[in-house]
């Protein structure tokens, strides 16, 4: 009785969970899946559509679904959804255009980095073969002691 | 030679870094982007909760419509209820207001609407598809759309003025 009154007084107060659509057949429910994965729920933080318990990312993977079995391919099922919330939808940033700066900057800055290193271990090298510059008064010690 | 490169490379690092750091400044992480502001409303085909008829947004075309996503469940829609039904009363002979039902039930929201009231048609978004098409992000969020079918703005959070609401209004009655 007690459970019964406690959930008639929960559900007046959350979302009611909804049921996603049945899945494809296992080749395009596999590509769904893996196209969920890389797409930002937009009622959560930080969570795929696929990995996400929330109903809004569960319509959102039906829509992938939808998309799926019109034959779209996988950047035409992105573009809709950065069409509406931009490339902050994605998972991961795409690989072209600006978005490659995110993938190249690192790599790039670790080769300029080891270039910094490597340069500076081959300083004490250098200067270590530099003579030193003449000193007069060095040469005439030197011609004292020897005396 | 050499210093002039490094000093080069070290001045684009750190302006690089300048720009990434200054763009992101000032802004709210959890703001989920919004870009379909200027660009066609998606049509839509659900039903009135009221009398099961099935509403499209093309059946306004040439009206300028406002459409609300709500819930029962969610504290500052209730909130918001109100404000939209006093300016919906104010603007209803100009402007189309249309209500969206998110993530809810028919019973709930039928319960919610015969308590507080209704002034404009509700409508049943049952799998979410036209909240998922809006690019929806929580609710309650209204969508302003203009006489030519175009998304002029989204507000993403409840109004709670009606002042305010009239003010953005007349952006889509002009």
């Amino acid at each position: 009785m007690i459970a019964l009154m406690l959930s008639l007084v929960l559900a007046q107060g959350y979302a009611p969970p909804r049921q996603g659509q049945d899945p494809l057949d296992a080749a395009r429910e596999e590509r769904v899946q893996r196209v969920g994965k890389l797409l930002r729920c937009a009622v959560c933080q930080g969570v795929s559509i696929a990995d996400s318990p929330a109903s809004m990312a569960r319509a959102q993977l039906d829509k992938v679904r939808e998309l799926v079995a019109a034959g779209k391919t996988d950047d035409e099922i992105f573009d809709y959804f950065v069409d509406r919330y931009g490339e902050w939808a994605l998972m991961e940033p795409r690989k072209s255009g600006v978005a490659l700066a995110v993938w190249v900057a690192p790599l790039l800055l670790l080769v300029i980095g080891l270039f910094v290193v490597l340069n500076s271990f081959k300083k004490p090298t250098a200067t270590a073969q530099i003579e030193a510059p003449a000193d007069d008064f060095l040469d005439q010690v030197r011609k004292d002691l020897e005396k | 030679m050499k210093r002039g490169i490094a000093v080069t490379v070290s001045l684009v690092l750190v302006a690089g870094l300048i720009f990434i750091l200054g763009n992101a400044f000032g802004k709210d992480p959890h703001e989920v982007p919004f870009k379909l502001a200027g660009k066609p409303a998606p049509n839509f085909h659900i039903k009135r909760l009221d009398n099961d008829q099935v509403v499209s947004l093309s059946d306004y075309a040439g009206k300028p419509v406002v459409l609300n996503f709500w819930a029962t469940w969610c504290g500052p829609c209730k909130y918001e209820h109100p404000v939209l039904d006093a300016v919906s009363k104010e603007y209803g002979d100009r402007v189309v207001f249309l209500g969206i039902v998110f993530e809810d039930t028919e019973s709930n929201t039928k319960s919610f609407l015969r308590e507080n009231g209704w002034n404009f048609p509700q409508l049943f978004d049952p799998k979410s598809t036209v909240a998922v098409d809006y690019g929806v992000s929580g609710v309650p969020e209204t969508y302003f759309i203009s006489r030519s079918g175009i998304i002029v703005k989204k507000y993403p959070a409840p109004f709670t003025d009606p002042e305010k609401f009239s003010t953005e209004l007349e952006e889509i009655l002009r």
